[in-house]
């Protein structure tokens, strides 16, 4: 099954006992995004605010996909499905040929319901929270996507790019250059002079936004369809020619200046810190706003582990590394992020069959379009189970050789890394590492390799039966 | 004191005192249009009593300089060409 839209969703997430319904009046001035930040660190239920303070008829859904529950319920499957289950099925729908969306009338979209043009359109007229205080200015697009279209051969990126409320008719936000909407503008419509048309959408479908984050090749609004197993319908812009779900609950229609800077940040990101400087960054200026009846506007909360930018990005791009490593031919048995790492670091199980096999991985995927966006790699056998913390720090701190086993790369890299300085900032540095948590393959099994000393390994198989068959009855509780 | 708006810099170097400055501030004005940008030609002083309106300061990482500055605003300024408007 699949969703239409996010108040369908909504529905699923209540059924769930993942919801909790606000109704006592929440302001957008900072109490929204505290309440958010505190569901994100204890990662608990969404919260639908039905009340917002100066805008009468809005509502927010706060936190939509901050953990995996949620997204197990997003694809339809049990809320308690583990990280496996839910990658295979993730994986099972998106290597089915992608599934063209459909174009609707403007009568059958619910998110032309209200249409604002002009000096109508006033950002101010929406409840753009102040998410943290001291950021720069008040976030209406937190969790949501920015559609644009390459001028030369038409194709149309779903990219999630923060934006800031600067004035009535102004958003501004970084579009970093490596990222594809980014290239697009910094290296077609900008040198030409032109303005870019873009649409942002807030409050879609929660498969729309998931293809929005994932870093496949594949055209978003195909990966939807494909997540979806059904075409996502999509629906003309008012004011530029770009196309949007129809079913979303916000759409702010216009363009990016081609020739203009404004303030943007400090902004609390998904490192857990205000890292990027204040800048003057892209300018997007408004034409329209449509949007549905008593519409919802969506909140993720940037801090410290866990909101929405992390898990999905962590989920996201360790399946594109699978599958780019797999398709090289590379012996793995996965790859995988823990959110809370900000998708900085992953780990990667694979047989290793001959020599240097963790650095041809890192390579590889430092190498890919996904690379700026992480900097470490954990190497394991396939004796160690990825998903599992404990063993994998104990391949860490066991099995990587301090001098040999680490490796230091050059890259490209986002300004956001707290760790960076500031002219590493500016010029986008991206240093990399490797840890080769395996055991040289030219070791002496017999004499060299160290055994492993662990209830599967040590003991004959039937002592294990014995001991398991009589657990409960040693006097332990059933695990 | 009741503060008009608020402004980011990266030091206080970068409000000399009763020196005519191009600033981008934020609206404090309680209400749908708090924290919407203006850019204007102002004076500022670290005297909060030196102009009529108050001035909150603010560094680079959104953190709050205790002391509030006091503005006068002269004019305001368009910083988006009038093609795109």
């Amino acid at each position: 099954m699949a969703f239409k839209d996010n108040r369908e969703y909504i529905k699923a997430l209540d059924a769930a006992g993942e919801l909790v319904t606000i109704n006592q009046e929440v302001d957008w001035d900072l109490e929204a995004g505290a309440i958010v930040r505190k569901v994100c660190e204890e990662q608990g239920p969404s919260p639908l605010m039905n009340r917002i303070k100066d805008y009468p008829g809005h509502r927010y859904l706060g936190a939509p996909i901050s953990t995996y529950k949620k997204l197990a319920i997003c694809l339809g499957l049990d809320p308690n499905s583990s990280i496996p289950q839910i990658a295979t099925e993730y994986l099972k729908r998106t290597n089915r040929p992608p599934v063209k969306p459909v174009l609707v009338d403007k009568k059958q979209a619910p998110c032309k319901e209200n249409i604002l043009l002009g000096k109508d359109a006033d950002l101010f007229m929406l409840p753009a929270p102040m998410v943290h205080d001291g950021d720069g200015g008040r976030y209406l697009a937190t969790w949501h996507f920015v559609v644009t279209k390459d001028p030369d051969n038409g194709d149309v990126n779903w990219g999630m790019y923060r934006q800031m409320c600067y004035d009535s008719y102004t958003m501004t936000g970084p579009l970093l250059p490596f990222s594809d909407g980014g290239k697009v503008f910094h290296g077609k419509y900008k040198p030409r002079g032109l303005p870019m048309p873009f649409a942002t959408v807030i409050g879609p479908d929660p498969l729309s936004a998931i293809a929005a984050c994932a870093p496949s090749p594949i055209p978003e609004s195909d990966y939807t369809g494909m997540l979806m197993g059904k075409p996502v319908e999509l629906v003309k812009c008012e004011t530029v020619d770009l196309e949007v779900p129809a079913h979303a609950e916000i759409v702010i229609e216009g363009e990016i200046l081609p020739d203009v800077s404004l303030e943007e940040a400090p902004f609390g990101e998904y490192t857990g810190y205000r890292t990027s400087p204040r800048d003057l960054r892209t300018c997007y200026r408004v034409k329209a706003i449509t949007f549905r009846n008593d519409p919802i506007t969506t909140i993720s909360n940037m801090g410290v582990p866990t909101d929405e930018g992390q898990l999905l990005r962590s989920f996201s791009l360790c399946l594109e590394m699978d599958a780019l490593l797999r398709s090289q031919g590379i012996p793995i048995t996965g790859a995988f992020m823990w959110p809370e790492s900000t998708h900085h670091l992953v780990v990667i199980g694979v047989k290793p069959i001959y020599s240097n096999i963790a650095a041809q991985i890192a390579q590889l995927v430092f190498g890919s379009k996904l690379g700026p966006w992480f900097h470490m790699v954990v190497v394991v056998d396939d004796q160690t189970d990825i998903y599992n913390y404990n063993e994998v720090i104990h391949a860490l701190t066991t099995k990587c050789h301090p001098q040999k086993g680490i490796h230091i790369y050059e890259g490209a890299g986002t300004p956001l890394y707290p760790f960076l300085s500031y002219e590493e900032r500016l010029k986008m540095a991206g240093p990399k590492v490797v840890f080769d948590c395996t055991f040289p393959i030219d070791w002496d099994p017999l004499s060299e390799v160290p055994r492993l000393v662990s209830f599967k390994t040590v003991y004959p198989k039937e002592i294990q039966d014995k001991v398991l068959a009589n657990w409960e009855k040693y006097g332990f509780k059933a695990r | 004191m009741m503060l008009h708006y608020d402004v980011f810099v990266n030091s206080l170097a970068d409000l000399p005192e009763d020196k005519e400055l191009q600033l981008a501030l934020r609206d404090l004005t309680p209400g749908k249009y708090k924290y919407c940008y203006k850019n204007v030609k102002a004076l500022v002083s670290p005297d909060p009593k030196k102009y009529e309106q108050g001035l909150q300061v603010r560094f680079g990482r959104g953190q709050i300089h205790p002391a509030p500055y006091s503005i006068k605003v002269l004019e305001q300024v368009e910083r988006i060409p009038e093609r795109w408007r």
